[in-house]
């Protein structure tokens, strides 16, 4: 059996030694969030409260949360749909970004896939029969999840129907010019 | 021996060319279509309205040879129920009224096979122009991002009354569409919002053509076969369900149908939500 005293410590500071380690951990443990009480957004009606309080925690260690924040957030604003939610969701994005949550391009990418009838999943830098076309199951699979999107945020969040029915035409016009464009680049080969 | 006239899907077949064909006319007359053809975007140049005005021709002389036929059949199919020839065929007369029925019959087949050649070559040169046109400026010169700028119009358009139409694949009525587009390029006055309507009736009339084309093919053998076995016949014994669906479906057409409920375009809207303008927005 191993003997502390074989190590030449006293009995007493080797409580001492325990205590203070315990108490550091204790102090440790302190600055992680518990469980019960962390990251956890409002989940009170007003969009604004939610908002401040979400910034408060994602500027501490929640960060790692924001993706169940932002759809806190937009749960929240489907109980209040209106038009000045767009501009709500627009600063706490440019926020994040300041804070350097979330890359500038991130957040517009964000902003848009929600709130801008523009698909950004139709980015590219290549024209549409080297790029678009071999691809372009893949494509319209994206764009209708994006729309899935779109609806929340333009018709469920915003209260814009026509801006989100605009966005659902875009995408059936687009599905259309493809459908003949690829043909016609097909064709060529 | 019973002569085999169309299958059932011949009358469809027929119903669906002769429904894009016909309706090219309506889009050859539009005096605003070389307007329609922005600088940026040129889908509709004259080679393309040519071969489209051509096509329509064709169609047009079709139509007229067809529809004398057809009001003919119709009198001859009134009169064979009327004298109640159903099941008496072995009397004289009513024979007769068959025999003229038939020979009728033949004879609107006659009509469209002599046709049908000069229409496919119309429709595959009307294909093949927009095809280059369209593999050219939207395929080639544009990037998928180009692509969506260019179906949204610019932001500065308001929203107007004009709808064009999508075909949708479901099967509207295509000379009521054509008539959404002669609406749109002949109300439109600006050449963003021109090309984003002429980019979906471009792409429109293309696949109408391709599928256009081999209808046509698949019709001419139908043809080809009903009328042999018609001549070998000389005689249809009675008037068949396919007979009649023949008839309705070119009758449908000519006379015009019940026009299907499809979803309208919504107005060209800014291209982006209205009221607010973020600063993430591209």
């Amino acid at each position: 059996m191993f003997k502390l005293n074989h190590i030449g410590l006293s009995g007493n500071v080797l409580k001492a030694a325990l205590l203070i380690s315990a108490l550091i951990g204790l102090s440790a443990c302190k600055a992680l969030p518990t469980q019960s009480q962390a990251c956890t957004v409002p989940g009170g009606p007003d969009l604004e409260t939610a908002v401040a309080a979400a910034k408060t925690d994602l500027s501490g260690v929640c960060s790692y949360r924001y993706d169940d924040y932002f759809t806190q957030l937009l749960d929240i604003a489907k109980g209040d749909p209106k038009p000045e939610n767009r501009q709500v969701f627009s600063n706490f994005l440019v926020w994040s970004n300041q804070q350097g949550l979330l890359s500038k391009v991130q957040a517009q990418d964000r902003y848009n896939r929600y709130f801008n009838l523009k698909f950004i999943s139709m980015k590219g830098d290549y024209n549409n029969c080297a790029s678009t076309c071999p691809n372009k199951p893949e494509l319209m699979r994206k764009m209708e999840q994006e729309l899935v999107d779109k609806e929340l945020g333009l018709l469920q969040v915003s209260s814009d129907r026509l801006s989100y029915q605009r966005a659902d035409r875009l995408f059936q016009e687009t599905e259309l010019v493809l459908e003949a464009t690829c043909s016609a680049c097909q064709a060529d080969q | 021996m019973k002569s085999r006239p169309l299958s059932p899907q011949g009358p469809r077949l027929m119903t669906k060319g002769w429904l894009i064909l016909t309706s090219l006319s309506l889009l050859c007359f539009n005096p605003t279509l070389n307007a329609a053809s922005s600088p940026q975007l040129k889908l509709f140049p004259t080679t393309v309205l040519e071969d489209i005005r051509y096509t329509g021709d064709v169609a047009k002389n079709m139509e007229s040879g067809l529809q004398e036929l057809i009001g003919r059949m119709d009198q001859q199919s009134e009169l064979f129920v009327q004298s109640k020839c159903e099941g008496a065929e072995e009397d004289p007369g009513c024979a007769q009224l068959q025999k003229q029925l038939s020979d009728t019959y033949l004879e609107m087949l006659e009509v469209m096979d002599k046709n049908l050649p000069e229409m496919e070559k119309a429709v595959d040169s009307t294909r093949n122009s927009l095809q280059k046109r369209l593999r050219r400026e939207l395929g080639q010169k544009m990037t998928p991002w180009d692509l969506q700028e260019t179906l949204l119009g610019t932001a500065s358009e308001q929203p107007t009354s004009s709808k064009p139409s999508m075909r949708g694949r479901s099967g509207m009525r295509l000379s009521d569409r054509f008539s959404q587009y002669y609406d749109l390029v002949s109300t439109n006055g600006s050449s963003a919002k021109q090309n984003a309507s002429l980019a979906v009736i471009a792409s429109d009339i293309y696949l109408d053509m391709e599928e256009t084309s081999d209808l046509i093919t698949r019709t001419r053998q139908e043809i080809a076969r009903a009328t042999l076995m018609g001549r070998l016949n000389q005689s249809f014994g009675v008037i068949t369900p396919e007979m009649q669906d023949v008839v309705a479906g070119v009758k449908s057409i000519l006379f015009g149908a019940a026009e299907e409920d499809m979803p309208l375009a919504a107005p060209p809207l800014a291209s982006t939500p209205q009221g607010y303008s973020s600063p993430l927005e591209m």
